[in-house]
C-alpha cells in the first residue's frame, strides 16, 4: 500500500508537539485556529458547465454496450487508464493518476439530479440551488451550507468566494460571498487613491438595496487582501497550472487559501463540455478540455501542500450525455454523470455509487445513463462530515435523506 | 504584388505566414530570420513618437517579422498604443498584418459599440441588442466569426421592430444559427442520405429511387440527427423552458428541421434545403400532425411556435424584464402577451402596450434596473460627451467587465437581471473603469476636460445633470464634496481636474449603476 500523506498524519498526528519536523499544518492547528478542536475545513466545488460526457471521462470499459453504442468516439480498452477492472479514466486525465494511487481521489459514477430536464440552464440552476425541480429557491446551496454552520468569531470577507467575473447562483444568498476575477485587479485606483475612500463611503451609506451590501463586502475584502498580499504566494514547485481561465482560477484560489484569508467554501467553473459535434475520443475536443481539467486539479493539489489535508474538492456537471453517439460524432444531452472527489480526508482509490448498466432496458428513457446516486447525497456528505454542518435539511430542503445514506467516501 | 504600400504589406505578411505554416508542417521546425526588429525601447519610442502618417509609413517598411515583434507579438496593449491616431483604413491594415482572422470580428464589435453610442435610433438599437441576445450566436464558434456580420445586418436588425414570426424564420434559416446550433449537419435517420438513396428521378409524376451504398457522409460527420437546435428553438427562442413541450417534441422538431442546411458552410455558405437529408414521414409536434412536406414542415412548426401563448408570455416577460424591472408586474406581462397574440406577434405593438402602461411609468419602475456592463459603458461615454476615435479599447473594457459583445458561449445569452451583474469583482471593475475613463486613460477615447464652475458644489450639480443622474443621494453628494475639499487643500484648485474627479466619482457611484 502506498504511503500517503493522510496515513502519515493518522499515524503521527497526535504526538507531534515538540517534534522538530512538525508539518506546518499541525502547528497551525495547534496555535492558530480559534477552535483548537477543529482545523479550518474547506470545500471547493468545481462546476463543469455544458454537460461533461461522464461516459468518456470515467469509462465503463468492461461494458461491451459502451463500445457498441459509441462506434467512433469510444475510448479503446487499450487506452483507458484502468482504475478497478471495470472503469478507467480517459487518458487525458493522466495527471490525476498519482492522486488516485495515493488514494486521495475518488469518483462517484451514475450520479446526478432526479429532475428530468435536459436544459443546460435549468439543470445548472437546480444543481446550484440544490432544489431540483423547484425554481423559486432564491439562494444557492453552497451559500446555505455556511448559513446553518456555527460561526466562530469574526467572519472573513473571503469565507465564500467564487473565482470568475460574476457571483454564481450556487453562492448567492444571505451569507456574504464575493467574486474574484483577477487578484491583481482587486484594488481601486492605485495606491492610496482618495477615490477608494470616497467610493467606500458612498456605498456604505447608500440606501440601494442591492448595491449597498455588495459594496461593503467588496471594500472589506479589498482591505484584507491588501494586508495579506496573496501575490507573494507563488505556485509550489511542480504545481503547473494550465494556461487559461480554469488554471488561473485555481492558481488564485490556492493563493487565497495559502494567504490564510479564511476561505471556507470556494467555487470555480470550467466550460467547453457541450460536444454535440466531433467530440473526439482519446484525442480531440473532449480530450483537450480534460487535459486542462486534470492538470488544473493536479496543480491545485500539489500547490496546496499541507493545506490539502483540510480541503475537499468535489466536481459536478449539470447532466451527462447520451449513451449513444449522435449523427455528428458527438453526444446530445443526457442524464447521469460522474463526479470527482479529491482531498486529504477522502477515502480515495475507489469508484463509488451503484452502476446501473448500459443495457437498453437499463438506460434512462431508453437513451441515457440512469441516475443511481442523487448529487445531493454526495455533496451532503461533504457539507455534513467535512464542513461539519449538521443541518442538512436547510442546505438541501426537500431532500429527506439522513446521513445514513452517505457513500462514506469521507470515512 | 499590389503596388499600394499597405496592400503590399498585408500580402507580404500573409505569404510569410503561409510559408511558415508550410515549413512547420513539412519539417516541424520554424526558422526565424536573422534580422531583428527595432527591439530596443528607444527605437520603438522613436517610432511611436512620429505623427500617425509617418509612423504608419515607417511601420510598412519593416519586414513582417519586425512588424510582429514591434507590435509585441499580439499584445493588445502594445497594438492599441500603436494604433492611436491612425485612421480607420490604417488601423485595418495593421490589424490585417497582425491578426488577419480578427479583422472581421473586431470591426463588427466596434461597429456595434459605435452604434450603441451614437445611433439616433436608440430604440431600434436596444431592440437589436435584445434580439441578438435572445437569438444568441457565439462569435467564437468556428465559421460564426464570419457569419455574424450578416446575421446582425440581414437577419436581426431588419426585424427588430417587425413581426416575431418573420424574425424567427429569418434566424432559423440564417447560416449563423444553423452553424451555431449544429442544425446544418443534422440528418434524418430515415432519409435518403442515411438510406443510401442517391437521388430522386422524377418520371411522369413518379419518383424513382436509385439505391447506392449507404452514405458514408462527408468525412463521416453527417449521418444522423442532432437535437441541439430543436431543443433551443423551443426552450430559448419561443416557448420557454416551462412552455409545455416534452423530450419527444424536441426529437420530433429536430426531425422536422433535418435538411435545413448550408452550402459550403466554411466558405460563408448560404441556406439551402437538402431534401436528401430530410427525415421522411409524418411528424407529431405539440399535438399537431405535421404531414410530410419537405422544407414547409419547418415553416409550419415555426408558425405554430410563433403564435403559441407560451411564446407570447415568454417574450413579453423577457421584454418587461429588459425594460421595466427584474420582477415585472404580472398584469403588465399579461396585457403584453394579449397584444402579442392579438397582433400576430407584432413587436412594435407589444412595445407600445408596454410603453403606454401605468406600470412602465410607475415610481416602482423608476431606476429599478441595474445597468448591464454594456449599458454602463455606453452610458458613461454618452453621459460624458466623450468622442470615440477607436472603439476597440472600449470593447476590451467591456470584455473585462464580463460582457464581451457576441461573446456568450452558451445559447442562453446574457442575463439582464441585477443578480448576474452585481458582485464584488464587477463593482470594482466598474469603479476602476469610471476612474480610468474620466481621467482619459482609456485609449481611443477623447474626453474634454470641462471648465466648469469654480465652485465645487456648482460643478457637481452641473455634472450630475449632464450624466442624467436626477437626484443623487445626500450621502453621495456629501462624500464627493468631502473628497474635493481634501484634494483642494493639497493642490491649487484646477477646475478641469476637479471636473474630472467629480465625473469619475459619479460614474462609479451607486446611482449611476442604475437606469
Amino acid at each position: 500500500m502506498a504511503i500517503t500523506r493522510r496515513v502519515f498524519i493518522r499515524n503521527s498526528g497526535l504526538a507531534v508537539v515538540g517534534t522538530a519536523a512538525v508539518p506546518s499544518f499541525l502547528t497551525r492547528a495547534a496555535f492558530g485556529a480559534p477552535d483548537p478542536g477543529r482545523r479550518s475545513k474547506r470545500l471547493v466545488i468545481i462546476f463543469q458547465r455544458g454537460a461533461a460526457d461522464g461516459l468518456n471521462i470515467v469509462v465503463p470499459h468492461s461494458e461491451p454496450a459502451y463500445y457498441a453504442m459509441r462506434p467512433s468516439i469510444n475510448i479503446p480498452r487499450t487506452s483507458v487508464l484502468d482504475l478497478d477492472g471495470m472503469f478507467g479514466l480517459h487518458p487525458a486525465l493522466a495527471p490525476l493518476m498519482p492522486l488516485w494511487k495515493q488514494r486521495h481521489l475518488a469518483m462517484v459514477h451514475a450520479a446526478g439530479s432526479p429532475d428530468p430536464t435536459r436544459s443546460h440552464f435549468d439543470a445548472q440552476d437546480f444543481m446550484e440551488s440544490g432544489t431540483p425541480g423547484l425554481k423559486t429557491t432564491y439562494d444557492g446551496w453552497l451559500n446555505r451550507s455556511l448559513h446553518s454552520l456555527p460561526k466562530s468569531g469574526q467572519v472573513s470577507a473571503f469565507r465564500a468566494i467564487a473565482l470568475g467575473p460574476s457571483l454564481p447562483r450556487i453562492l448567492s444568498g444571505s451569507e456574504p460571498a464575493i467574486a474574484v476575477n483577477n487578484l491583481s485587479d482587486f484594488g481601486l485606483g492605485g495606491k492610496n487613491s482618495p477615490a477608494a475612500t470616497t467610493f467606500e463611503a458612498m456605498y456604505a451609506s447608500s440606501s440601494d438595496s442591492i448595491l449597498h451590501g455588495t459594496g461593503q463586502e467588496t471594500f472589506e475584502a479589498m482591505k484584507m487582501l491588501k494586508a495579506a498580499d496573496p501575490a507573494k504566494y507563488k505556485p509550489a514547485a511542480g504545481a503547473e497550472y494550465p494556461r487559461g481561465r480554469f488554471g488561473d482560477s485555481l492558481r488564485q484560489l490556492a493563493q487565497l487559501i495559502k494567504a490564510n484569508l479564511g476561505v471556507q467554501v470556494a467555487f470555480a467553473d470550467i466550460g467547453g463540455w457541450d460536444h454535440h459535434v466531433n467530440e473526439g475520443n482519446t484525442q480531440g475536443q473532449l480530450a483537450n478540455v480534460l487535459r486542462d481539467f486534470a492538470s488544473g486539479l493536479a496543480a491545485l493539489w500539489i500547490d496546496l501542500g499541507d493545506l490539502a489535508e483540510d480541503t475537499v474538492v468535489v466536481t459536478m456537471s449539470e447532466f451527462g450525455r447520451t449513451a449513444r453517439e449522435n449523427g455528428n460524432r458527438g453526444t446530445d444531452h443526457g442524464h447521469a454523470n460522474a463526479m470527482f472527489i479529491m482531498g486529504g480526508p477522502v477515502k480515495g482509490g475507489r469508484v463509488y455509487g451503484h452502476w446501473p448498466g448500459l443495457g437498453q432496458s437499463q438506460l434512462y428513457e431508453g437513451r441515457d445513463l440512469a441516475v443511481t446516486t442523487d448529487f445531493r447525497r454526495v455533496l451532503g456528505e461533504a457539507v455534513y462530515q467535512h464542513l461539519g454542518n449538521r443541518a442538512l435539511e436547510q442546505v438541501f430542503p426537500g431532500f429527506d435523506e439522513s446521513s445514513n445514506g452517505f457513500l462514506r467516501y469521507l470515512g | 504584388m499590389p503596388s499600394d504600400a499597405s496592400q503590399r504589406a498585408i500580402y507580404r505578411a500573409q505569404l510569410e505566414r503561409y510559408e511558415k505554416k508550410k515549413q512547420k508542417k513539412d519539417s516541424g521546425v520554424v526558422e526565424t530570420t536573422g534580422r531583428q526588429s527595432p527591439d530596443n525601447d528607444s527605437d520603438r519610442e522613436a517610432l511611436l513618437d512620429l505623427p500617425p502618417d509617418q509612423r504608419m509609413g515607417e511601420f510598412l517598411k519593416l519586414s513582417p517579422e519586425q512588424q510582429r515583434s514591434f507590435l509585441g507579438n499580439g499584445k493588445s496593449e502594445r497594438v492599441e498604443g500603436f494604433l492611436q491616431g491612425l485612421d480607420p483604413k490604417q488601423r485595418e491594415t495593421v490589424m490585417a498584418i497582425e491578426n488577419p482572422q480578427q479583422v472581421v470580428t473586431s470591426e463588427l464589435i466596434q461597429a456595434r459599440l459605435l452604434r450603441a453610442i451614437y445611433s439616433q435610433r436608440q430604440l431600434e438599437e436596444v431592440m437589436t441588442d435584445f434580439w441578438l441576445n435572445h437569438f444568441n450566436v457565439f462569435i467564437g464558434k468556428g465559421a460564426d466569426r464570419y457569419l455574424l456580420t450578416s446575421y446582425e445586418r440581414d437577419v436581426i436588425r431588419p426585424h427588430a421592430l417587425g413581426k416575431f414570426e418573420d424574425l424567427l424564420v429569418a434566424t432559423a434559416r440564417s447560416p449563423a444559427m444553423l452553424f451555431y446550433l449544429d442544425n446544418w449537419m443534422s440528418v434524418g435517420t430515415d432519409s435518403d442520405f442515411a438510406n443510401g438513396v442517391r437521388e430522386h428521378v422524377g418520371r411522369r409524376g413518379r419518383h424513382l429511387r436509385v439505391r447506392v451504398n449507404p452514405a458514408k457522409g462527408g468525412k463521416g460527420k453527417r449521418h444522423g440527427l442532432n437535437e441541439n437546435y430543436g431543443r433551443e428553438l423551443m426552450e430559448l427562442h419561443t416557448l420557454g423552458v416551462n412552455g409545455g413541450y416534452t423530450q419527444k417534441d424536441v426529437t420530433e422538431v429536430a426531425r422536422v428541421f433535418t435538411g435545413w442546411t448550408l452550402k459550403k458552410p466554411r466558405e460563408g455558405g448560404s441556406f439551402t434545403f437538402d431534401a436528401r437529408m430530410h427525415e421522411r414521414g409524418e411528424k407529431k409536434v405539440l399535438g399537431h400532425r405535421i404531414k410530410e412536406n419537405g422544407e414547409k414542415e419547418g415553416l409550419e412548426i415555426l408558425h405554430i411556435l410563433a403564435r403559441h401563448p407560451s411564446t407570447a408570455k415568454f417574450i413579453s416577460t423577457k421584454l418587461a424584464v429588459r425594460f421595466v424591472s427584474d420582477d415585472p408586474p404580472a398584469a403588465l406581462v399579461q396585457r403584453m402577451s394579449e397584444t402579442f397574440l392579438k397582433k400576430n406577434g407584432d413587436i412594435r405593438e407589444v412595445l407600445k402596450t408596454m410603453l403606454a402602461s401605468p406600470e412602465f411609468w410607475s415610481s416602482e419602475s423608476y431606476r429599478a434596473k441595474v445597468k448591464t456592463p454594456l449599458e454602463f459603458v455606453v452610458s458613461s461615454v454618452r453621459g460624458c460627451g466623450a468622442e470615440v476615435t477607436d472603439a476597440a479599447p472600449l470593447a476590451r473594457q467591456l470584455q473585462n467587465l464580463g460582457m464581451p459583445l457576441y461573446g456568450m458561449q452558451p445559447p442562453t445569452g446574457y442575463s439582464s437581471k441585477a443578480d448576474a451583474w452585481v458582485n464584488s469583482a464587477a463593482l470594482l471593475g466598474r469603479m476602476n473603469f469610471a476612474l480610468a475613463f474620466s481621467a482619459g486613460k482609456v485609449k481611443g477615447i477623447q474626453i474634454e476636460a470641462e471648465n466648469g464652475p469654480a465652485d465645487s458644489q456648482d460643478a457637481l450639480a452641473m455634472l450630475q445633470n449632464k450624466l442624467s443622474l436626477g437626484n443623487i443621494s445626500q450621502q453621495t453628494h456629501d462624500t464627493i464634496l468631502t473628497q474635493l475639499q481634501n484634494v483642494n487643500r493639497q493642490k491649487a484648485s484646477d477646475n478641469g481636474h476637479e471636473a474630472q474627479v467629480i465625473e469619475g466619482l459619479l460614474l462609479g457611484s451607486p446611482e449611476f449603476q442604475r437606469r
